[in-house]
């Protein structure tokens, strides 16, 4: 057989083998043993430089001792690291008499005497190296060289074929987990937890496998970065114990990680809290946080200690030589930094994590974006919502208003007249029937002009309060004592808590200060929380009316008005909605007595809270401001 | 008997302030305008004057600024349908401002404050 056939016959075989797998590995086992036999070889040898560290490690070998798989070799070192470096074929005959020759006692190379080294060639760099030894000594032919060369750009498509189904492998499964990470996030609206699962899937494994994040975010008033979030172990055992339980869990791990951010447990961390405490400012050349916003790129410190922007403090409160930092960039604007570290495995960040992670931090910003966006849709539909509810109320009360003002001035005379006259009416009727205890007409005339009297009073107040509603808040106090408002308002409903069986207590704490006050608009709401009392009261009860100073977070001084009644309280959904205009359970009723209420109290400056109590009743309280408090300013 | 001169334009309500306040056990007399309110003083000063601010004609405020003027320290109670008139200055003058109602009582209570002071004062 000439030699030229004998090629012929090795390529096609090294090229069937190539063609039949994807797999690299699988496909140079099997060269291996055709190059060593077909050449008649002692041993060969495939390395290939490893993309993360440049070192020539072994791939595939035949007829070296097992040792020699563990060997990774420096670009120049040695026969073989001199053919990767030069990208040229060598051929020694006396392979340990070359100065290149660099003795391995892995290889046991003592045994062979010739070596052919040829480069795999892509482009410069080479991509490996295939080694032939034989242990007699010969002289490799021009053509046994150029066998082996076209073997090694055989080897060159296969890589080229494998590293580009890695790739695919790797964009696929990029694609995956971008994809259950896209899912995760959209599992919560809180975006906290969408920060959270990224931070997640950087850590966990799968998308990074970076043994800590970092998360800060620029504030853009102050100009500082600030640490929000931090996921990773808490220490070496804590890094062992996570990621055994990770890896039990590698089926559902995305299940897991979304019940985890529900939990909210990551803000108990210590490194978590650790983050939360670091804050840095955003200026040129100063840290090397503030650089990756400033330059908009991702900066991989292998050596921080001898790095300018890596103070040694810096490097001290992370305990790690090493890191790398990526900004978060949505609309070239810059959100903040994430900033990833191997602290526990000491694995050295490589380009591709970095490229990875790079792409990841497009999504993260997509995400915060995103969310951030959603909360801004949200609040300002909310506001829509309400600005549109405000001006439907405020057209209607305007209307109502002037209507009602008009109508009111009508109204007024009469009925003081009608009211006036039954009230008068009623007297006389009372006073007969008790002479003629047995005449039961009187008696039921005396019920009729009591029912126009009660009416009337409702008339006058319907009336009165939608004058106040419908009325600009300008208020005309005066200083004046509250306690005798009080005492003025109970005393014209004296007669109506007698006729309700109504039991009044009072309790008006004498030395109060004088308030200033729209005498008018407090009697209102007075009126209208006491015929609210009393309308819960219709059998009967206890109606407490108390009045007392007290001082509101520790300076504030303040008046309180209590008026508790026995009524029975309010069902959780009226509730809800008493303090709503128009809101009313009562036939009879207009729904504006407790907004009115309200808006007067505040008005003053104060507040107005009601406490219920189902099936007891209703304490309501009006805290009212001592005017001389310059710290309680209300707009 | 304290005398009081009640002056409204509107007929119903001078009755029922004249009975109310006769029950009450005061001296009442009335007046349906400004004018005839004048006619009323010059014959007889009462101890206490009540007046509606909305009338036609003369309005109360008006009405109680002139007889400030001529009749010096007439004690005046000015009345008025809603409390609108609690922020116009001119209504200040007078010794109180009590919002119609057909609840008297506040109106009563008013009066006899009133008299107390004088009598104390
Ligand atoms: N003290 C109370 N006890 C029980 N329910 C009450 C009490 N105060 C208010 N409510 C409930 O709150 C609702 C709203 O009260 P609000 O005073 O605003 O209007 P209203 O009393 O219904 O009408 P209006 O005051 O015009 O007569 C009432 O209809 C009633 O259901
Ligand atoms: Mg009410």
């Amino acid at each position: 057989m000439t030699e030229s056939s004998l090629g012929l016959e090795i390529l096609q075989e090294v090229t069937r083998i190539a063609n039949s797998t994807l797999d690299l590995d699988e496909t140079l086992e099997k060269i291996i043993p055709v190059i060593k036999n077909k050449m008649h070889m002692d041993a060969c040898a495939i390395y290939l430089i490893n993309e993360s560290d440049r070192l020539l490690h072994l791939k595939a070998s035949m007829g070296l001792p097992d040792k020699a798989m563990h060997i990774n070799l420096g670009i120049g070192q040695g026969v073989t690291g001199w053919v990767a470096q030069q990208g040229r074929s060598l051929a020694l005959s006396e392979a340990m008499q070359d100065p290149r020759f660099v003795y391995f006692p892995e290889i046991e190379e003592e045994k062979f005497s010739s070596m052919l080294s040829v480069p795999i060639l892509a482009n410069c760099p080479p991509l490996g190296v295939i080694n032939v030894h034989s242990i007699e000594k010969r002289v490799f032919s021009p053509e046994e060289i150029s066998v082996l060369e076209t073997i090694a750009g055989q080897v060159t498509g296969c890589l080229r074929n494998a590293i580009q189904f890695h790739r695919n492998q790797m964009t696929l499964k990029e694609t995956r987990i971008l994809y259950d990470i896209s899912l995760a996030v959209q599992s919560t609206l809180k975006l906290e937890h969408g920060l959270w699962i990224i931070l997640s899937a950087i850590t966990m494994g799968e998308a990074g496998g970076f043994n800590r994040a970092m998360l800060f975010t620029l504030n853009e008033k102050n100009q500082r970065l600030q640490g929000i979030m931090g996921l990773g172990p808490d220490s070496q055992e804590d890094a062992v114990r996570v990621w055994t339980e990770l890896n039990k869990k590698k089926g559902d791990l995305l299940q897991w990680v979304i019940k985890e951010a529900q939990r909210d447990l990551h803000r108990d961390s210590p490194f978590h809290n650790f983050v939360c405490g670091l804050s840095y400012p955003v200026t040129a050349n100063d840290n090397i946080l503030s650089e990756t916003v400033l330059q908009k790129k991702p900066f991989n410190i292998t050596k921080a200690k001898e790095h300018q922007l890596v103070s040694q403090e810096f490097i001290d409160a992370l305990g790690v030589d090493s890191f790398a930092t990526v900004p978060l960039i949505a609309h070239e604007e810059v959100l903040g930094v994430i900033l990833v570290d191997n602290r526990y495995d000491q694995k050295p960040i490589t380009e591709e994590n970095l490229r990875f992670l790079t792409r990841f931090t497009v999504y993260a910003s997509w995400v915060i974006e995103n969310s951030r966006l959603f909360s801004k849709l949200l609040d300002t539909n909310r506001e829509l919502l309400s600005m549109k509810e405000q001006l439907v109320q405020a057209e209607r009360l305007s209307a109502l208003g002037e209507m009602a003002a008009e109508v009111a001035h009508e109204i007024k005379n009469p009925l003081v007249s009608i009211g006036g006259f039954a009230r008068r009416l009623k007297d006389k009727m009372t006073h007969l029937s008790q002479k003629w205890e047995d005449n039961n007409d009187l008696k039921s005339a005396a019920n009729y002009s009591e029912i126009i009297s009660s009416e009337v009073d409702r008339l006058e107040r319907l009336l009165k309060n939608t004058l106040i509603y419908s009325k600009s808040g300008t208020l005309e106090t005066e200083e004046c004592q509250l306690n005798k408002l009080i005492e003025e308002v109970l005393y014209l409903f004296k007669s109506g808590l007698y006729e309700k069986n109504i039991h009044l207590v009072t309790d008006l704490q004498t030395d109060l200060p004088l308030l200033k006050l729209d005498q008018q608009k407090i009697k209102q709401v007075l009126i209208n929380l006491f015929y609210n009392a009393l309308e819960s009261l219709s059998l009967g009860g206890l109606l407490k009316v108390e009045t007392f100073q007290e001082e509101y977070a520790q300076k504030q001084k303040m008046i309180t008005v209590r008026v508790e009644d026995t009524g029975g309280g309010i069902p959780q959904q009226v509730f809800e909605n008493i303090f709503n205009p128009f809101f009313t359970t009562k036939h009879t009723g207009t729904g504006l007595g407790l907004s009115i209420c309200r808006k007067i109290i505040e008005n003053h400056g104060g507040t107005i809270r009601v406490e219920n109590q189902l099936g007891k009743g209703v304490i309501v309280y009006l805290h009212l401001p001592l005017q001389n408090s310059p710290d309680y300013i209300k707009n | 008997m304290k005398t009081i001169l009640v002056v409204d334009d509107e007929q119903n309500i001078r009755f029922l302030y004249k009975e109310e306040l006769e029950d009450a056990g005061y001296k009442v007399s009335v007046a349906a305008t400004g004018e005839e309110a004048f006619k009323k003083l010059k014959k007889q000063v009462p101890d206490l004057i009540i007046l509606d601010i909305k009338m036609p004609g003369m309005d109360g405020i008006e009405v109680m600024r002139k007889i400030k003027d001529e009749k010096g320290d007439i004690p005046i109670i000015l009345c008025s349908a809603y409390g609108q008139y609690k922020q116009d200055f001119r209504v200040w003058a007078s010794d109180a401002y009590v919002v119609k109602s057909a609840d008297l009582r506040e109106l009563k209570l008013t009066i006899k404050e009133i008299f107390n002071q004088l009598k104390a004062g």
